[in-house]
């Protein structure tokens, strides 16, 4: 019964170790965002998220398994046709391990804002992308205004006017931290 | 007629005692690979999914109900795509 | 007094040994529901259909049917807001056939009659008479009057016993709250058949460690359950129930019901875990505790009273009173069980391996270990194929006993209770064997959220597999098949994958839409599909009549049944019917579409004042008619399947008009029986209450519907035609035809209202049944069928206009019978009431 109780005490233990939660990182609100690189998703063309400054910048993190994603992709193209000339720039990164299932998925669901791929993971690891979906919302001074994880129908029209506050922001670079 | 079965051999709490260790193997288990929120596409298959028939499942569940004695409560909830 | 008589059991109600198989004492209905984490927005429906096989009775041919049950199942998930969730599930069962009562020494010959030993006149459970024994108390062969033939024979037999067919319906339904990484449900339902009642409440709840990683589970439940078993009323004489006396109530028949109550607790937590990329574990724990009346009130247990008064016959030593008890079980149960799985991708085959190990414990001595593997398999195209296998085993109960034997007389009842065991039974459930069984499912995921899912497994349950042997012998070796369907639309997906929403605006913008209660009358454009369900419940009760006119008891006992006399009469009579509706549209002009249906009846009956009162029909049949008039009877089952085609033949917007041909498939049963009893069979029950119609049926019809602005009418002629002489048990129904017009408002842009008007002829039942029939009632003689029908329509429609759900309608119509002609006597009609749900996309 003594080694009942040792073996139960151990395991209690490695469940709230797990359950207490991984340390804060990088990508958090009022941070400044951090840059990485990323490819188009026919793997052309290279770019980084620094192109974007002076731009209300909605970075979604997103893979063709993830049934949310799905939901999410008529409102971005819906918000990128509506405030996509009045500065706001969605980038849509792919998480696919295989690009092929990325390229399917957009025939079922074609949008017309920007879409990327993160092949190394290095944007989603710099981004601590702890949900699937994700989408960071960036101001025009390039510090995260907040980060939305999982998407739900009634809450876009909450993320749709955070969009539309940062929009008329301007840039103010003492507002980053570093 | 005399009883069939005086399988009694083992003291009842102790016998209750044997169910535990099953939980606290999975416990123990916990926190095993660190898989990325990103990487779970192979687990977010649907026939990767815990349950991928519940209604095949609950017939076949009442049918063995219906014909044995042990019934058992399977309804676990997790692994999938883990998305939000 | 040393004579004993064998009794036979003098015939049976609808008694169900079998009955509260389902939620009674061993299986809960409340922890078995609808997961809470289902896909959003879905609704599924199936069909299963559970066959036993025949149980070894040693040469003896049984005349009952083994069990079959027939299952249809409709379940539904509706998103109310993003986080909230309602589910809801309803199931229906119908069974009847042959199943054990008690087990017996096969010298004891139960299942066969006293004048044939080889059960020729066909199988009749005794559970009364006389066993031999030897000097070391096994029993001995005899030839089945009391002459020992042989040595000593421990063979052992199931005594079986038949059941009507009994019908079960449970509601159940989960409310659920998600948060980000924690979800809550409480839930709750009830199960009802005619004997048990069960209503349970749950609550559940799920955590979300790790970044979903990691996931705990728990839930509590409880469930209240009511036993009222009305007794084999031929038993009765021959099964003690003197340890139940304060439970018993008397009915005005002379018959016992058994009463019994019982509560159970259960708790269970789940833990899953992700392992790697590819592969996840979860592990569970459950605890119920069960309280009050367990047993299962149509079992027995025959107890053979050792009586050294009555000398034994050469060759045996003592003579045992075998006399039938009805069986005792412990009051409170503990159970506990533990199950770990393992679930894991195979990259090879793009395929899923799936792996559980369960373990159960009780206090009543059962042990049972469960093995089970599957492999999902997916073959491209949206096919998936699932292989599984499954092994069981378990201990037997420590009370459970095939049979017993007490060192005391009998005396007619007065023998000391405290000297046999506190808890005995010799149900198969609580014996010890292994279980064997494969099954296959095979999926197919068309494009747009609809997947079809069929399955098929077949189970062997044996002594010989039990692990580490020393289980029940041979003779308890039975084993089962089931099939099943299911078809599920997830609406979420289809919504998302086309543009149906203002397709759905384009079909009904204009004018109201057809009544719930007409069928075909919409034709869809090409390449469109339509999904929907529709329920029908119709119900007569009140007066007789005799054509248009009421008519009373003794002119229906003179009249109703030619030149025989009436005995009975119905009282009630409720149908319910459950169509699915699929239809498909290949081109413009033509649509195709599919209607399986799930159908029950049930009917309550009363004597008739006038009827000669001696309880003598033809062949002996008046015997039966106080189980008639005490019990009901039911049916139900798969009905007749329609398939159709509908051609379009003009269309101009304000102006449709669409012919249908048709042809009804006999799925439905014919042949439903009634139970033996009192030594004359059951028959077929009645035309009215067979599920399908026997024939293949041709099924024309003309649809004609306009409309202008908020208005919309239309007519519609439509018929059966019998294209078969008879079905397989010898008769048809006649012919129908009917005509119908409607006229229909938009009240508001998602509400209309309809009026309709629809006459009705059919002709009687045409020749008769070629097996036995109990003719005891109007409802059993073919020239009562048919007649002429008028009636008038109310009905409501409403489509969901926007939203996830747009495209989504719903119809309800009440037909009120306004004159009734009927051909011969029936009872009156209360009307019918429909309602639809329809999705197309």
């Amino acid at each position: 019964m003594k080694t009942m109780h040792r073996k139960t005490a151990a395991v209690l233990l490695a469940l709230l170790a797990n359950v207490s939660g991984t340390p804060a990182r990088a990508a958090d609100s009022g941070d400044a965002s951090p840059n990485c690189t990323l490819n188009s998703i026919d793997g052309a063309r290279a770019f980084d998220l620094g192109e974007f400054k002076g731009k209300v910048v909605y970075l979604d993190f997103w893979a063709s398994w993830c049934g949310p994603c799905a939901k999410s992709f008529p409102f971005m193209n819906a918000l990128h046709h509506e405030l996509g000339g009045k500065g706001l720039q969605i980038v849509g990164v792919n998480l696919d391990e295989n690009p092929e299932d990325a390229k399917t998925f957009l025939q079922q669901n074609p949008v017309d804002f920007t879409i990327a791929a993160d092949k190394e993971e290095q944007c989603a690891r710099k981004y601590d992308v702890k949900a699937m979906p994700s989408s960071v919302l960036i101001g025009r001074d390039g510090v995260i205004h907040h980060v939305q994880m999982g998407f739900r129908a009634d809450e876009a029209n909450e993320l749709k006017a955070q969009v539309e506050k940062l929009l008329t922001e301007t840039p103010n670079a003492e507002h980053a931290k570093p | 007629m005399q009883n069939r079965n005086c399988a009694n051999s083992v003291s009842r709490p102790i016998r209750f005692m044997r169910v535990v260790p099953f939980f606290l193997l999975a416990l123990a288990v916990t926190g095993c690979a660190e898989v990325a929120p990103w990487q779970r596409g192979t687990l977010a298959k649907p026939q990767m999914a815990l349950d991928p028939y519940p209604l095949h499942s609950a017939l076949r569940a009442h049918n063995y109900g219906a014909r044995e004695a042990a019934s058992g409560v399977s309804s676990s909830e997790g692994g999938g795509c883990g998305c939000y | 007094m040393a004579v004993i008589n064998s009794g036979e059991i003098q015939g049976a109600i609808k008694s169900s040994p079998l009955a509260a198989l389902t939620a009674a004492a061993l299986a809960l209905p409340g922890l078995v529901g609808a997961p809470a984490q289902a896909a959003d927005d879905e609704f599924s429906v199936q069909y299963g259909h559970y066959q036993e096989e025949e149980r070894d009775l040693f040469g003896v041919k049984s005349t009952y049917r083994p069990i079959e049950v027939d299952t249809v199942q409709g379940n539904g998930n509706i998103k109310i807001t993003d986080r909230v969730k309602f589910l809801f599930n309803y199931t229906q069962d119908t069974w009847s056939g042959a199943t054990p009562i008690t087990t017996a020494p096969l010298a004891f010959r139960g299942n066969s009659t006293k004048s044939s030993t080889d059960g020729v006149s066909g199988a009749t459970p005794i559970v009364n008479g006389e066993l031999f024994f030897d000097s070391q108390l096994n029993p001995v062969q005899t030839d089945g009057s009391r002459t020992v033939t042989g040595g000593a024979d421990n063979r052992l037999v199931h005594t079986l016993s038949a059941a009507s067919p009994e019908t079960r319906r449970q509601g159940d339904f989960k409310l659920g709250y998600e948060w980000d990484e924690a979800a809550a449900n409480v839930g709750g339902g009830t199960s009802v058949e005619d004997d048990y009642e069960s209503r349970f409440v749950n609550l559940g709840g799920r955590l979300d460690f790790n970044q979903k990683l990691t996931t705990l589970n728990g839930g509590l439940s409880y469930t209240a359950s009511d036993t009222k078993a009305r007794l084999d009323h031929d038993l009765l004489p021959y099964v003690d129930t003197g340890a139940y006396t304060d439970q018993i109530t008397r009915t005005a028949e002379g018959g016992k019901i058994v009463q019994g109550h019982r509560k159970d607790w259960g708790a269970h937590v789940g833990l899953t875990q992700v392992l790697n990329k590819n592969a996840l574990i979860e592990a569970g724990l459950g605890y119920t505790y069960s309280i009050g009346f367990q047993e299962n009130p149509y079992k027995v247990v025959e107890v053979a009273f050792i009586n050294d008064q009555i000398p034994a016959p050469d060759g045996a030593a003592y003579v045992g009173q075998v006399r039938a008890l009805l069986e005792q079980r412990p009051n409170v149960r503990n159970q506990l069980s533990g199950n770990l799985g393992y679930k894991r991708y195979v990259e090879a085959f793009d395929a899923a391996l799936h792996l559980n190990y369960r373990y159960f414990l009780d206090d009543w001595g059962i042990n049972a270990h469960t093995f089970e593997a599957d492999w999902g398999q997916p073959l491209g195209h949206g096919w998936t194929l699932t292989p599984r296998i499954r092994y069981y085993s378990q201990d037997a109960a420590d009370f459970y006993v095939p049979y017993l034997i007490s060192q005391q007389a009998y005396n007619s009842g007065r023998f000391d209770r405290n000297r046999l065991p506190k808890n005995f039974s010799s149900d198969h459930r609580l014996s010890g064997y292994g279980a064997l069984s494969g099954g296959i499912t095979l999926s197919k995921q068309f494009a747009k959220g609809v997947s079809l899912d069929l399955g098929y497994e077949y189970y062997t349950h044996q002594g010989g597999l039990k692990l580490g042997g020393g289980g029940e012998g041979d003779y308890a070796d039975f084993d089962y098949w089931v099939v099943n369907g299911a078809l599920r639309v997830n609406l979420e997906a289809l919504a998302a994958s086309s543009d149906h929403g203002s397709h759905a605006q384009h079909q009904h913008h204009h004018g109201a839409m057809a009544p719930a209660g007409v069928m075909f009358e919409h034709m869809l454009d090409k390449g469109k599909f339509m999904v929907g369900y529709r329920y029908m419940h119709s119900s007569q009760s009140g007066d007789m009549l005799h054509g248009a006119n009421r008519v009373s008891d003794p002119a229906i006992a003179a009249g109703g049944c030619g030149s025989d006399p009436c005995y009975i009469r119905p009282n009630g009579m409720v149908m319910n019917m459950h169509m699915l509706d699929i239809m498909y549209a290949p081109t413009d002009w033509l649509n195709l579409m599919v209607m399986p249906q799930f159908m029950d009846m049930s009917m309550t009956m009363q004597r008739l004042a006038g009827a000669p009162m001696i309880d003598e029909g033809p062949g002996g049949a008046g015997a039966h008619i106080p189980h008639h008039v005490e019990n009901g009877h039911e049916t139900g089952g798969i009905g007749d399947m329609g398939v159709y085609a509908l051609f379009k033949a003009l269309d101009t917007g304000h102006h449709h008009l669409h012919m249908g041909l048709g042809l009804s498939i006999p799925f439905g049963d014919v042949d439903i029986q009634l139970r033996r009893n009192h030594k004359v069979d059951g028959g077929l029950i009645h035309y009215g209450m067979q599920i399908g119609s026997g024939t293949l049926d041709f099924k024309p019809s003309v649809t004609y519907t306009g409309n202008y602005d908020d208005w919309s009418w239309g007519a519609q002629l439509s018929g059966t035609k019998r294209l078969e002489d008879h079905g397989e048990t010898g008769f048809r129904f006649g012919d129908i035809f009917q005509s119908t017009a409607w006229g229909g408002y938009n009240l508001t842009h998602w509400l209309s209202a309809t009026v309709r008007g629809v006459y009705t002829v059919q002709g009687t039942v045409q020749k008769q049944f070629n097996q036995y029939i109990d003719k005891l009632g109007p409802m059993d003689y073919p020239m009562n069928y048919g007649g002429r029908f008028w009636d008038v329509g109310f009905g409501l429609n409403a489509t969901v206009p926007g939203g996830d759900l747009a495209g989504n309608t719903l119809g309800v119509e009440w037909l009120q019978p306004v004159h009734t002609d009927y051909n011969g006597y029936q009872l009156d009609r209360d009307g019918t009431l429909s309602a639809t749900w329809h999705y197309a996309f």
